[in-house]
């Protein structure tokens, strides 16, 4: 049951791919990561199989400064276990999350 | 009744070698996997406010022990430090803005969710957090 690390990453048309455990250890170079970009609007998150509140924090820095300046961050492709954590956290209440297939 | 029990450092950078532990265990004796990842949750959010606000002496260490039976798995965490019951800290206001939402405090809430029952002791001079999840129910 080995669990991969943690990934992030531009794609192709400027989305951020996300892949493996975002935990506490993994937080703040996803949080540069993200802060190096203006303004990311897409989230991918289909490879991520796992996001404890350390990773809710880094997504919800991240909407507040996209807020901040009239944007917005789209989460889509969310696994089941993933979404479980945002719903759990009433995280689906104030982000635009889609869940994958 | 299967169980393990192994002991860490107070140290983020031990947040991986729990989290093998626990699958370890997982592995051994054929759980759920769809119970792994709520667990591998709570551990993680338990033993991270261990780290960030425990014991300040050298080298504490925390002590984790697993269990399970036919009809439930429990976690139980242990630390070295000062008196401290997480679960009297209040829940966040999950009908907050998304500008009025803080941007910490979920972690102790979301391994509330999680789990069926969380009990808090102050044993003699260590704090003891016990998470139980049915798994037949």
């Amino acid at each position: 049951m080995n669990k991969p690390i943690f990934e992030i990453r531009q794609g192709p048309e400027g989305e951020v791919l996300m892949s493996g455990r975002l935990d506490a250890t993994q937080c703040d170079a996803a949080l540069q990561f993200l802060n190096t970009l203006a303004l990311p609007r897409l989230i991918d998150l289909a490879q991520l199989e796992y996001i404890a509140s350390a990773g809710l924090r880094v997504i919800l820095l991240t909407q507040k400064r996209c807020k901040a300046a009239g944007t917005c961050v789209k989460l889509i492709n969310v696994t089941a276990p993933v979404y479980d954590v945002f719903h759990y956290a009433g995280f689906d209440q104030i982000l635009d999350i889609s869940r994958g297939g | 009744m299967n169980e393990r029990s192994t002991s860490v450092l107070s140290d983020p950078a031990q947040l991986p070698v729990l989290t093998r532990f626990l699958q370890e265990f997982w592995s051994a004796n054929g759980l759920p996997a769809a119970e792994a990842l709520k667990f591998e949750l709570a551990l993680e959010e338990v033993f991270m406010n261990v780290v960030m606000h425990g014991s300040r002496a050298s080298q504490p260490r925390v002590e984790v022990r697993l269990a399970a039976s036919d009809a439930d798995i429990t976690l139980v965490v242990e630390d070295e430090g000062p008196a401290f019951d997480p679960l009297s800290v209040p829940p966040p206001e999950s009908a907050a803005s998304l500008e009025q939402r803080p941007v910490g405090g979920l972690g102790v809430f979301l391994v509330r969710q999680m789990m069926d029952t969380v009990e808090y002791q102050r044993l003699t001079c260590r704090n003891q957090l016990r998470m139980t999840r049915r798994i037949h129910p």
